[in-house]
């Protein structure tokens, strides 16, 4: 060969190896990007029929990815059985001639399918120690034979080949760990919110008149954030707040809390203390939500800076506070308590707007009745406040809704 | 892929294909394709005219590498039309040219054809 066409053919295998490159690198998928590497390399030395193998460590045998020129027989089930000590006698990454390979066990457990592929070189391809997959090149066109600077080319191509199907390795194992961590996360979540659930129950159970009164706490003040166009994880910690909000009562005296008659200012004192107690208890838990212990430690404070345990003011006191504070109170008028029997509907409307600006903040007043109106018309797709009302509640009219002013104030 | 069309005809025995723009990737496996229908159906004489060629490279050199194992495995006839300089060097370089008979266009081409059996 003269050194003019020697040197157009280095020339044209430079630029067929950069096109290889790139098309390795690109971030196509992995059958994808092989199948039309696979076409560059047969297109390099004119080759009609080859294949590229990943090794499965596993099965350990060489699993067909793509090829070219391969007919009949579904391709799924083509394979190169393996035994990797016969594999390592290979000299890596180097393009094999079959017919050195003839006496080996390796060619003879695979001779079928090397012979439809018309096999003529095989490279075994490995990275850092790994076996990573194959390629079988067939018979060049007309039978020529492959050259010395053709196995030096091919040698290139098997490095570039088996960096790519390692890395492809790697970024699967990388998705699994992921799929795997985020179904952990999710059972975690799970066992997370279950488990405050049963803290609420637990809650709960410490009082004969309110079953379930944390519960619905919780929703009525989602259906109100929600209406407030609270995000999906703020919501979820409103939620977190309601069904927690009274967990201080853990430590107060049971007959306190199940008292049917007037307190004394001993007992008062006693049971005002357990906004505080659900502060210092949930301030030590780092939730994924925010303010949760603020939530819980205001949720008796009153706009007018009458409530407890801080006497704050409507402008120290955030929406989710708020949101809490009527949540809390309306479930109080709308359940029977030992001292008084539970309020309608309708009656409890007139309470709240009755303490419209001194117990409650307006806004959110109005809010609330906003959603309860849609509830009653049905146009809440995901109805919280009224599934969650005690069974027997006389509804009122949606019409009732209609004279709530933007800022209601007790008149 | 998106710069390469095909268009084909066939005319008694004979085929012609008509491959357009840039045959650089996966997109121009639609030749070899063609070529094997045409194949399949009977047809013994092919003609490619490469008048509207822009650019081949390795993928289009191994696609055309195929087309030739066909013919042969069908024992068929294969015509290489309208090439350019470029595109005869590099076939000529990986030893594609010799299994193909090249003609200046497709007149030659299917007049050639037409005097063989």
């Amino acid at each position: 060969m003269n050194k003019s066409v020697q040197l157009k053919r280095l020339l044209f295998s430079m630029e067929s190896l950069v096109d290889l490159g790139q098309e390795v690198s690109s971030s196509k998928e992995l059958a994808k990007k092989m199948k039309a590497a696979l076409y560059m390399v047969t297109g390099i030395f004119s080759v009609p029929t080859a294949a590229v193998f990943v090794y499965d460590p596993q099965k350990k045998c060489f699993l067909h990815l793509v090829d070219k020129g391969l007919r009949g027989k579904s391709k799924k089930e083509i394979r190169l059985t393996v035994v990797a000590r016969h594999i390592k006698r290979l000299k890596m990454n180097d393009p094999h001639d079959m017919h050195a390979l003839a006496k080996t066990m390796f060619y003879r457990q695979n001779q079928e399918l090397f012979a439809k592929l018309q096999t003529k070189i095989f490279i075994p391809l490995w990275i850092k120690g790994n076996l990573v997959g194959a390629i079988t090149l067939g018979k060049k066109l007309g039978n020529a034979v492959y050259r010395s600077e053709d196995r030096d080319i091919l040698r290139i191509i098997a490095h570039q080949t088996a960096m790519t199907l390692y890395n492809a390795r790697l970024f699967l194992e990388l998705t699994k760990k992921v799929s795997e961590n985020k179904r952990l996360y999710t059972t975690m979540q799970k066992i997370y919110h279950d488990t405050i659930q049963a803290f609420a129950a637990a809650i709960d159970a410490k009082d004969d008149y309110t079953k379930d009164h944390s519960s619905r706490v919780a929703n009525y003040s989602v259906a109100i954030a929600r209406e407030l166009g609270w995000k999906p994880l703020a919501l979820e910690g409103m939620h977190v707040a309601g069904l927690l909000h009274d967990i201080g009562k853990i430590i107060v005296d049971r007959e306190i809390i199940n008292k049917g008659e007037k307190l004394t200012t001993p007992e008062e004192c006693e049971i005002k203390k357990h906004p505080q107690i659900s502060y210092d208890i949930l301030s030590k838990v780092k939730f994924p939500w925010k303010d949760i212990e603020y939530f819980v430690r205001h949720h008796h404070e009153r706009v007018d800076g009458k409530g407890y345990p801080d006497a704050l003011g409507s402008s120290e006191l955030s929406e989710g506070v708020k949101i809490l504070a009527l949540a809390d109170a309306f479930d109080a008028m709308t359940t029977d308590r030992p001292y008084r029997r539970k309020l309608t509907l309708e009656e409890a409307y007139y309470e709240i707007l009755r303490c419209s600006g001194t117990q409650f903040d307006p806004h959110i007043i109005h809010t609330f009745f906003m959603v309860l109106k849609k509830e009653l018309q049905g146009n809440v797709k995901d109805p919280l406040i009224l599934p969650s009302l005690n069974s027997g509640q006389p509804l009122p009219d949606p019409v009732l809704f209609d004279q709530i002013p933007e800022h209601p104030v007790a008149s | 892929m998106n710069n390469f069309s095909i268009s084909s005809r066939s005319a008694q025995d004979v085929a012609v294909i008509t491959p357009r723009g840039y045959i650089n990737d996966m997109g121009a496996i639609r030749l070899e394709k063609t070529s094997e229908q045409f194949l399949g159906r009977g047809i013994r004489k092919l003609v490619v005219n490469f008048a509207d060629v822009q650019f081949i490279n390795t993928i289009g050199i191994s696609i055309f590498t195929g087309i030739v194992q066909k013919t042969r495995e069908y024992d068929s006839l294969l015509c290489f039309t309208n090439l350019k300089k470029i595109h005869c060097d590099i076939f000529d370089m990986v030893g594609l040219i010799k299994h193909v008979k090249v003609f200046s266009n497709e007149e030659e081409a299917i007049t050639f054809l037409n005097g063989r059996g």
